[in-house]
């Protein structure tokens, strides 16, 4: 079969934009967000059979401020939203995060296919919109560990 | 012509191992940095967090010896170090945390606390109504206690009312 010389040039071209480091860590990133969903689906919230222990509870007997937190995905997962806020109150906050953090996965590289001028801005916003998203979302657990140690 | 080909083909093999360790080590960095805000499991981060630190180094004496691009490799460094920073800082926070506990700090609170709530639902249930019900078709048995502190306001009054009329019509008095 002979592919037609443009179409060969934007099949070349499109293979080399998914070998950009910036498409490599958007996909990596989007496929750790989407296991970090998959493992709140597996786990029942009601079995309460989760593999993930709070080391400091374990050491201190005392419940840290992410105490809850995989309970609390599973359960927004399910749509039991006011469960999950008793579980952990910060819960909803990180779990929109990182469905934030998905999409913008998605768009930021489509994007940077799509516009390939543009592409050095685009990561700055990326990086500084990313980092101020994160900085918000886990403040409260930057507070609690910088006020312990 | 077959050799020129090799040789461009090693070169830009050379130059994408560099940036291919930049870009792993980018990404550990960055589920480091997630997982060691999260104080539950903050601590376990600094083994990713080292991992990403080794990948950018050898990533990056690679592009430096290649004069191939370093930002992703450099991005990669930076992040890694301050995401094992933080998760290092969690041990501090475990020691402190540990140690106020064995010093008996925190169970005095708590005793503190423990201590105000229970007074606290001494005196709600001080000025409880309770009553209970016992109903099983024919018979109906219902028991209704007030316990308030207006009603033993009201029994001390009358009983001291009492008391005064008893010691007014007390003989021998002038």
């Amino acid at each position: 079969m002979i592919v037609p010389r443009a179409e060969n040039k934007t099949i070349i071209w499109q293979n080399s934009c998914l070998r950009e480091p910036y498409i490599i860590i958007n996909f990596s990133l989007g496929l750790v967000i989407l296991l970090v969903m998959a493992y709140s689906l597996i786990f029942s919230p009601d079995k309460d059979s989760y593999p993930v222990v709070c080391i400091h509870e374990k050491i201190t007997g005392e419940p840290c401020v992410s105490c809850g937190l995989s309970h609390s995905f599973s359960l927004i997962l399910r749509g039991r939203i006011n469960e999950a806020f008793e579980w952990n109150r910060y819960g909803m906050r990180v779990f929109l995060f990182f469905s934030s953090q998905l999409l913008l996965r998605i768009v930021f590289s489509f994007f940077y296919i799509s516009y390939p001028l543009t592409r050095k801005q685009l990561i700055i916003y990326d990086a500084t919109g990313s980092s101020v998203i994160f900085l918000l979302t886990f403040m409260p657990f930057l507070i609690w560990i910088f006020r312990f140690s | 012509m077959n050799i020129n080909i090799k040789k461009k083909n090693m070169e830009e093999a050379n130059k994408n191992s560099g940036q291919n360790l930049g870009i792993a080590a980018l990404i550990t960095a960055i589920i480091t940095f997630v997982l060691a805000v999260i104080p539950c499991v903050g601590m376990i981060a600094i083994i990713p967090g080292i991992i990403s630190i080794v990948l950018a180094s050898i990533g990056l004496s690679q592009a430096q010896r290649n004069e191939s691009p370093r930002g992703v490799v450099m991005a990669g460094l930076i992040i890694g170090v301050v995401a094992t920073m933080i998760s290092f800082s969690q041990y501090f926070v475990t020691g402190k945390l540990a140690k106020n506990i064995e010093k008996g700090k925190w169970t005095e609170k708590i005793q503190e606390v423990v201590d105000d709530v229970e007074d606290n639902v001494i005196r709600d249930l001080e000025d409880a109504n309770v009553s209970i019900r016992i109903d099983d078709g024919e018979d109906k048995v219902e028991i209704n206690v007030v316990s308030g502190d207006s009603d033993r306001e009201k029994i001390l009054e009358e009983l001291e009312k009492v008391n005064e009329q008893v010691n007014d019509s007390t003989p021998g008095g002038k």
